[in-house]
């Protein structure tokens, strides 16, 4: 990484500053046995915005573990789904959180969306040769409060590998379970009695554990959602007032009804 | 040669001097261990005495608004840092003030070719409960003292800092409602400002009036550092109608 000049509030150039770079290039000969895989996907309901993650990580055809948590609270305005790389995904959520208290306490007032939307998009930019290397992709989901309407409205943006973000209009979805949610919200978006954009709390997070049921149908990599043997997702909802959680028992008691 | 360390001496006690006229006047910051957080409270012209430095601590502090900007931020730096490259819960006030802030404020304070810092800080970090709360009392020249829970003070005169802080303990303070504590910190804060003895205090409504005409034209700035909470960090400001005041 290249050295950054100190800029007041930006905590990148304050580790720059003591030869700390969060993501270190060093080119490997042989590909480590990578751990990834995922379904995460964020859609508009009619309080705000849900997020959700399957909870298992693969290596190859062997499963990790089913109890990651892919759906990070980065701060208390803001989400974001990893897709990709654990290791690296991770160490990105931490930049993050970091990063934006950093800033919000230094400068006495929080960073602003596109700041926050621009700020995962350069260490995806860092993350460059990684990526290219095939080793360290990580194709996420953001999600965070624009506080330019009032009151605050939810807004929802993917990348791609290289950096770019785009805003979602209705919904995003990443990983290797996405392509199945992505049909069935267009489906949905179109056909649906309610669209996802009308339904209430209950209705989007049955409508959300049922997506990662389909989805785990369909791509081995995806944990499912089964509540016999208490596996549930990640699932947060970004409202105009912050971030909430929906915990399992929430989900176990939403599936029922 | 044999006269420099008295030179010396003589002018780290000038120095001494010229910092604590300069303090005079200064409006004094107040905090209490409550049972469910950590209530900090000072009255300035903005937001200027009252700050959130980590997910458990926060500082509040009179004196020269650069320096205490200076301070707050090598605070604010080193916190973060030690959270990156550790975790949050590595984040301690004791190593903060202890190994980072206190040395630097001595260093600077007996270099006697620079300007001193003209502060007097109080530093915060909330624990699981009211005896595992820190206070810590920071002065301009480095030294300080920390305390578990209870009230503490910060201002211009060591005796009536002392005297206000006893009075507020007598009182019971620490056991009060948040709202209730904060009225009392407010009346401590106001006896204070207005140079009122601790030892014949005016009567309570008295002092209610006090501070209420007090702070007209100014900011009340009430820092909230709350004991349990979903979220990592646990500052919060709050103003006084959140208070019922």
């Amino acid at each position: 990484m290249s050295q950054r000049a100190l800029i007041a509030g930006d905590f990148l150039s304050l580790l720059d500053e003591h030869k700390l770079p969060p993501f270190r290039h060093e080119l490997s000969g042989a590909a480590p046995v990578q751990t990834q895989a995922t379904t995460v996907f964020a859609f508009h309901f009619a309080d705000g915005i849900l997020m959700a993650g399957d909870r298992r990580a693969t290596a190859g055809n062997v499963i990790v573990t089913d109890r990651v948590d892919k759906v990070i609270e980065i701060d208390a305005t803001s989400l974001l789904a990893i897709a990709g790389v654990p290791a690296t995904a991770f160490e990105m959520a931490r930049v993050l959180q970091t990063s934006f208290e950093y800033y919000r306490r230094s400068q006495l007032q929080a960073l602003s969306l596109p700041a926050k939307v621009r700020a995962l998009a350069r260490l995806l930019r860092d993350n460059l040769p990684m990526t290219m290397q095939g080793i360290g992709v990580v194709v996420p989901l953001f999600a965070g409060l624009d506080h330019s309407t009032s009151p605050a409205s939810p807004r929802v943006y993917f990348y791609d590998p290289l950096g770019a973000q785009f805003q979602a209009v209705g919904y995003a979805a990443s990983g290797s379970g996405s392509g199945t949610i992505r049909s069935i919200l267009s489906f949905q978006e179109q056909h649906g009695k309610p669209r996802p954009s009308q339904m209430n709390l209950s209705q989007a997070v049955q409508f959300a554990l049922r997506l990662l049921m389909t989805a785990s149908e369909f791509d081995s990599a995806t944990g499912g959602v089964n509540p016999a043997t208490e596996t549930f997702a990640t699932l947060k909802v970004l409202k105009s007032t912050g971030v909430e959680t929906i915990s399992e028992e929430q989900q176990k008691q939403f599936l029922k009804s | 040669m044999t006269e420099e360390p008295y030179r010396w001496l003589e002018a780290v006690g000038n120095r001494r001097e010229y910092v604590r006229e300069q303090l005079k006047g200064g409006s004094p910051v107040l905090g209490a261990s409550l049972p469910d957080g950590i209530l900090l409270l000072g009255i300035g012209g903005g937001q200027s005495k009252v700050f959130e430095l980590f997910d458990r601590h926060a500082l509040a502090g009179l004196g020269h608004p650069a320096d205490i900007e200076k301070i707050r931020q090598a605070a604010i730096d080193a916190a973060h840092m030690e959270s990156f490259t550790r975790a949050p819960e590595d984040v301690s006030l004791r190593r903060l003030i202890g190994f980072g802030l206190s040395p630097q404020l001595k260093t600077n304070f007996e270099q006697i070719f620079s300007a001193p810092f003209l502060v007097e800080l109080l530093l915060a970090e909330i624990g699981s409960s009211q005896e595992h709360d820190l206070f810590s009392r920071l002065h301009f020249d480095g030294s300080f003292q920390n305390q578990h829970g209870g009230i503490a003070v910060a201002a211009s005169d060591a005796d009536a800092e002392s005297a206000a802080t006893t009075w507020l303990t007598e009182a019971n303070v620490p056991a009060k409602p948040r709202g209730q504590a904060a009225e009392f910190l407010l009346q401590a804060w106001w006896c204070l400002s207005a140079n009122k003895s601790f030892a014949a205090l005016p009567p309570e409504e008295e002092r209610r009036n006090g501070w209420r005409e007090a702070v007209r034209g100014k900011t009340v700035e009430i820092g909230w550092l709350a004991r349990t909470t979903p979220r990592l960090a646990r500052y919060q400001t709050l103003t006084l109608a959140n208070l019922d005041l």
